[in-house]
């Protein structure tokens, strides 16, 4: 309440008028304004109350409000990883029942009649599995990433993997946004993890390369800004936000005119070029950015008259929108196509109608085969995976180079001999290992002890040969080695030496009365993952397979190992959400302190002042009425 | 010297003291009129004559004057100061109206409904497919959309009432102006010749003054025939007896409505600053403001969503979408203000996906947007549309400046992403908010009836949730067309200039109030009618009336003694 100064010479009676007037109306909005705080509980109704206090006050409503929010997210992934804590401890359960059959029914004391019954409680455990695998917590499929539907599906004579790796994210916090999910292919080994493409296919710069797609010249990527550019007389500062493809940052450039200094695609098409022309000295700086140095065109010391800049390499990312003639630095890759085989399935893929790389992936994946073919992780290549548990993928040539540019050949000369037949490799004994009958009768052997390669051996056989009419080479259509016999007579026939099965392992061991013998691919690709190994287990167990049993069984344990890991990986998240929900439990009930302490009425202090305001207004009633009663006016006679 | 003389100065003196009570009944009658200046009776002895050298004799006395006890220059302070409590209380009043506009410190505050809104996206993401969660999320925005819709018809409402209250009081105080006016003339004629003061008439001149400097600051000059001028900064709207005229009118330059208190003699643009007309306009001017931030707000909502928005996919792809907006120009490049289009695209690029339903086939085209003002070759919608057209499975068409995109086959449908021009969200497809401010802000009608259409995911999976994460975390995020701020942050510091304006105007109306208070106690001190006062002198003009009248009745004795003589 603001008080007047009161330094009068005279007093009229207005004047007292006013001011009793003046202090009983201020006395009251006091009142009434205590009298509400006392009826709300509340100190602040609007923010002009108290800005400062308000401001404050609606930055940690704020606080709550979007704590709310990551409370409802925990609360939500705390759940949804239970779900698959329980759903892992399941399959725990279920590996470990296979694992007890497998054990069971490996001894020579078991029939055949025993291990067949055994048979049908694994295929009921391979259904239970699967019925876990497709399992939901609210409408999220537990192990399908972001693909939103049920991820294991049966499949030819194994099941399919469809869901994917991005496993999805949310805020639980102001900075932290984490995964909720587990990704469902590390859980079931669902998918195999060859045929990652061994190419490097680095697509050529052109005019309409995105600047996103770009990794740059310093490999963290190409941000927009701004650059200066001098030509040693006039210098300008060019800026380069707006550009989205390379074609801009030329056009942009060029347009600026700085002396007679040209951008364009270096030849080669690998990174930018500044050309010269006369005696344009130039230099390159950023602009506050990093803008030039993500496009290797820095020059911070003049290059010398006439002397013009070639750009580092930008390096641009593969994307589904890349052209197949830009690959392998503008050189394409030959268009022949794959002969693609899964399980009992094949398919000739042929690329020349297909022009970007979402072609090519799309040809594949629309083969029929199954096979799933996307683009690396790391963005340099393809990858064509066997998403099927249970089959055999094979990718071959067809008769052409599309296989090897790609890098995606499952079996090739360079292929190493340990790696063959699932890892088996190629097992050698002491001495010769085959011998090979030519069509005229003679023949030769061949030791393939201590070969690492497919080359290895074909060179073997040239060498062993010696020029008897055998050539050994590797298929240019299909997968495999291949052997060619220019005599005449019987047939060519691959036979082991020594009991080795070196010949078998390396898909060879043949007769042909035609003198050409093609070898199998034995670097086929299987997804090895829980349905597959559950399948072996069924089939070496309903062909009483004592081998295939313990194989089967050793594969399962492996399985079991992985999904206790998991297991335990997700009791810790869950932990981990539980434990920030009640982290974030006990911040709120400080933060709410906080705020009460800002917008709520001190009681004391609130019925303290009513009861100075009630004092104070009674005093100015009274005074008032008595002043007001006294007048000289009365005294008058 | 004669006994006449002396029955004279009795006379005077009976006719003195009778004036002298008359002119304190006058202010006993005022007693309870604050405009009223208390009145003094000026008496003076009368001259002397010479009774004979080396002697004066006094004839008794005159009433010189009745003087106002009065101080101009206060009276001057008082007026500023009334006007000062004029604008401040009308400042207060407006702008707590405002204040309540936004209702904040409440549970349903926009504030509120901000963090609702974007929580539901980011509940979204923890189950991207989830129907029900994409409902709520097109709920709250809808319900945001119409808040916002809601504060601006507020905020204009405020504004027009505030023209309306601008009209009635300039035609107040151009009625107070014309009595000024008539006041001055009356006062002028009265006083000319009689070298007096005509108080009563001055004193409410100074009343109808005060009335007049409570809806705009005004200074006054007095000229010597007892008129003043009133000038308002340095225009003169009273030129003694002639009132020049105030008005109000709004005025259009072309892009906004401004506000305009005019002198209607001459059509010049009245410099107010104070006062309640003053308030007003500064008022007008802060709504306009807030309105302004809270159109900003809404504009950047809706691109900024919609950018994200756009660029996502829904449950099911796109069969056929029509623009929301129309480009007015369809051969002007497509960030040309010919385009007419209330969202600037920039120079960038969109990919559109193909998909055939039956074998899930997907084909992507990249469709540049150039926009770089090189080259002559600048993207326009003709040439968008002509690119579209192109592509194999979807065909598009203009029509009245809406771009039309639609699947050739019902086999066939599309989704878009990666848009870095904001070229879809600038015509409105694939959007989540419609509108270009907080005045039409809506959610897309589309959207409601199917709410599968919801952009949640980025990579074209079904059950992604990268573009509601992206919308999530819209709230904090820095926005170029906020210099930087985020939305929110955006909104408190609205919130924050508002209350801190508000508190101000009702710590300045106090500060005012005490003032004008201030001043009038003083002015009271001085011409304010004390009762006492006027008790004492009421005795002290009685006394002296009985002792000239018993001078008269002893000086008719000593007539009647000189008379019985003869």
């Amino acid at each position: 309440m603001s008080i007047i100064p009161l330094q009068l010479a005279r007093v009229s009676n207005a004047l007292r008028m006013n001011l009793s007037q003046r202090t009983i109306t201020q006395t009251q909005r006091s009142l009434l304004d205590v009298q509400n705080q006392l009826s709300t509980g509340r100190r602040l109704t609007t923010p002009s109350d108290d800005p400062g206090d308000a401001a404050i006050a609606i930055q940690i409503r704020k606080l709550l409000e979007q704590r709310a929010g990551f409370e409802d997210n925990l609360k939500q992934a705390s759940s949804h990883l239970s779900e698959v804590d329980s759903t892992l401890g399941d399959m725990t359960d279920l590996l470990r029942q296979a694992q007890t059959l497998a054990s069971a029914n490996v001894g020579s004391d078991v029939s055949a009649d025993q291990r067949a019954a055994a048979a049908a409680i694994v295929s009921s455990l391979y259904n239970q599995m699967l019925s876990v695998a497709n399992k939901q917590s609210q409408g999220v499929y537990l192990f399908a990433g972001d693909t939103g539907q049920a991820p294991f599906v049966s499949d030819q004579s194994g099941i399919r993997y469809v869901g994917s790796n991005r496993v999805l994210q949310n805020r639980f916090d102001e900075s932290a946004v984490l995964p909720f999910m587990v990704d469902g292919n590390e859980v079931f080994g669902a998918l195999s993890s060859r045929i990652q493409g061994t190419a490097d296919l680095s697509p050529a710069l052109t005019t309409g390369t995105r600047l996103a797609d770009l990794r740059g010249a310093t490999d963290g990527g190409v941000h927009g800004g701004a650059i200066v550019l001098s030509d040693g007389t006039t210098t300008k500062t060019v800026d380069l936000s707006t550009a989205d493809t390379i074609g801009n940052v030329v056009n942009l450039i060029n347009a600026a005119a700085v002396g007679g200094i040209t951008a364009s695609i270096a030849p080669g098409g690998a990174g930018l070029l500044l050309s010269a022309t006369g005696a344009d000295n130039i230099t390159v700086t950023d602009s506050g950015g990093t803008c030039a140095a993500d496009l290797g065109i820095v020059q911070s010391t003049p290059a010398g008259p006439g002397v013009s800049i070639t750009g580092a390499p930008l390096n641009p990312n593969l994307t589904i929108l890349t052209n197949l003639s830009d690959l392998r630095g503008g050189a394409g890759i030959d268009l022949s196509g794959l002969i693609i085989t899964n399980g009992s399935k094949t398919a000739t893929v042929d690329f020349t109608t297909a022009t970007t790389v979402e072609d090519l992936l799309n040809r594949i994946n629309q083969s029929g085969t199954g096979v799933l073919a996307r683009l690396s992780d790391n963005g340099t290549g393809i990858d064509i995976l066997n998403p099927v548990q249970g089959t055999q993928m094979t990718v071959a040539a067809n008769g052409g180079n599309t296989a090897a540019d790609l890098g995606v050949r499952s079996f090739d000369p360079s292929s190493l001999l340990s790696e063959l037949n699932g890892g088996r490799g190629v097992t050698t004994v002491a001495g010769a290992d085959i011998q090979i009958t030519r069509r005229d009768g003679t023949n030769f052997s061949v030791d393939l002890s201590g070969l690492n390669t497919v080359q290895d051996v074909l060179a073997a056989i040239n060498t062993a040969d010696a020029g008897g009419g055998v050539t050994a080479t590797f298929a240019t259509t299909g997968n495999g080695i291949v052997l060619t016999d220019s005599t005449a007579g019987g047939s060519l026939t691959v036979s082991s030496l020594n009991a080795s099965p070196a010949a078998a392992d390396l898909g060879i061991n043949a007769s042909s009365p035609t003198g050409v013998i093609t070898g199998a691919d034995v670097n086929s690709v299987a997804a090895t993952g829980i349905f597959g190994n559950l399948g072996k287990l069924r089939e070496a167990l309903l062909s009483s397979d004592q081998t295939g049993i313990t194989q089967a069984a050793e594969a399962l344990q492996k399985d079991l190992d992985r999904v206790i890991h998991f297991n335990g990986q997700v009791g810790a998240q869950v932990k981990e959400f539980e434990a920030r929900q009640n982290r974030l439990a006990d911040q709120n009930v400080a933060t709410k302190a906080v705020l009460s302490g800002l917008e709520d009425t001190d009681f004391n202090e609130a019925i303290t002042r009513f009861q100075t305001l009630q004092t104070a207004l009674q005093a100015n009633l009274q005074t008032t009425r008595r002043l007001l009663d006294l007048n000289l006016l009365d005294f008058l006679q | 010297m004669s006994l006449v003389s002396a029955l004279n100065i009795g006379k005077s003196a009976l006719a003195v003291h009778q004036a002298a009570i008359q002119v304190t009944s006058n202010n006993v009658a005022n007693a309870g009129n604050t405009d009223y200046t208390r009145q003094t009776p000026h008496i003076v002895p009368a001259s002397d004559h010479l009774y004979r050298p080396g002697v004066f004799l006094g004839s008794g006395l005159n009433l010189d004057a009745v003087q106002r006890q009065i101080d101009e220059s206060l009276q001057a302070r008082i007026r500023t100061s009334v006007s000062d409590n004029g604008s401040a209380a009308s400042r207060q009043q407006w702008l707590n109206r405002v204040e309540t506009i936004f209702h904040e410190l409440g549970d349903d505050d926009l504030s509120s409904q901000l963090s609702t809104f974007f929580n539901s996206w980011s509940d979204l993401a923890n189950k991207p497919q989830d129907i029900g969660l994409r409902q709520i999320v097109i709920q709250n925005g809808d319900s945001l959309a119409g808040s916002l819709r809601d504060m601006r018809t507020q905020l204009d409402g405020v504004t027009s009432d505030i023209d309306k209250r601008l009209i009635t009081t300039a035609q107040n105080a151009n009625s107070l102006a014309d009595q000024v006016a008539y006041l001055n003339d009356q006062i002028s004629s009265s006083e000319a010749g009689a070298g007096a003061s005509a108080n009563g008439l001055r004193d409410q001149r100074d009343a109808v003054l005060k009335k007049l400097s409570e809806l705009m600051d005004i200074k006054t000059q007095e000229t010597g025939d007892g008129m003043v001028n009133v000038l308002v900064g340095s225009d003169p709207l009273i030129l003694g007896k002639t009132n020049r005229g105030v008005g109000f009118k709004i005025e259009s330059n072309g892009t906004e409505l401004i506000p305009k208190l005019f002198i209607k003699a001459d059509n010049g643009t009245l410099n107010v600053t104070s006062g309640t007309l003053g308030g007003l306009l500064g008022v007008r001017a802060e709504v306009g403001g807030v309105t302004g931030e809270v159109n900003t707000l809404a504009a950047n909502l809706i691109f900024e969503l919609n950018k994200l928005h756009s660029s996502g996919q829904g449950l099911e792809g796109l069969s056929q979408i029509t623009a929301g907006n129309a480009v007015a120009d369809t051969t002007a490049a497509l960030n040309s203000p010919d385009t007419n289009l209330d969202f600037t695209p920039n120079n960038g690029s969109f990919v559109i996906h193909v998909k055939q339903k039956g074998t899930g086939l997907v084909t992507s085209t990249l469709v540049n947007v150039d926009l770089d003002g090189l080259n002559n070759n600048d993207t326009t919608l003709d040439d968008l549309r002509a690119s579209l057209d192109g592509i194999n499975g979807i065909s598009a068409t203009i029509s009245a400046g809406k771009l039309k995109i639609q699947s050739d086959a019902s086999d066939v449908e599309f989704s878009f992403s990666q848009d870095s021009s904001g070229v879809l969200a600038s015509l409105g497809i694939n959007s989540f908010f419609k509108g270009t401010d907080a005045h039409d802000i809506a959610i897309n009608t589309d959207l409601k009836t199917r709410p599968s259409l919801l952009s949640a995911a980025k990579n074209g999976q079904l059950g992604d949730n990268q573009s509601a994460l992206a919308i999530a975390g819209l709230e904090s995020a820095a926005l170029k067309g906020l210099n930087g701020s985020t939305i929110r942050e955006k909104y408190d510091s609205m919130i924050n200039g508002i209350a801190v304006s508000s508190a101000t105007s009702k710590t300045n109306a106090e500060a005012a109030s005490t003032v004008q208070d201030t001043l009038l106690a003083q002015r009271e001190a001085l011409s304010g009618v004390s009762l006492d006062e006027e008790a004492v002198n009421l005795i002290k003009e009685q006394r002296a009336f009985q002792a000239a009248a018993r001078i008269i009745s002893a000086v008719d004795e000593l007539m009647k003694t000189i008379l019985n003589m003869i």
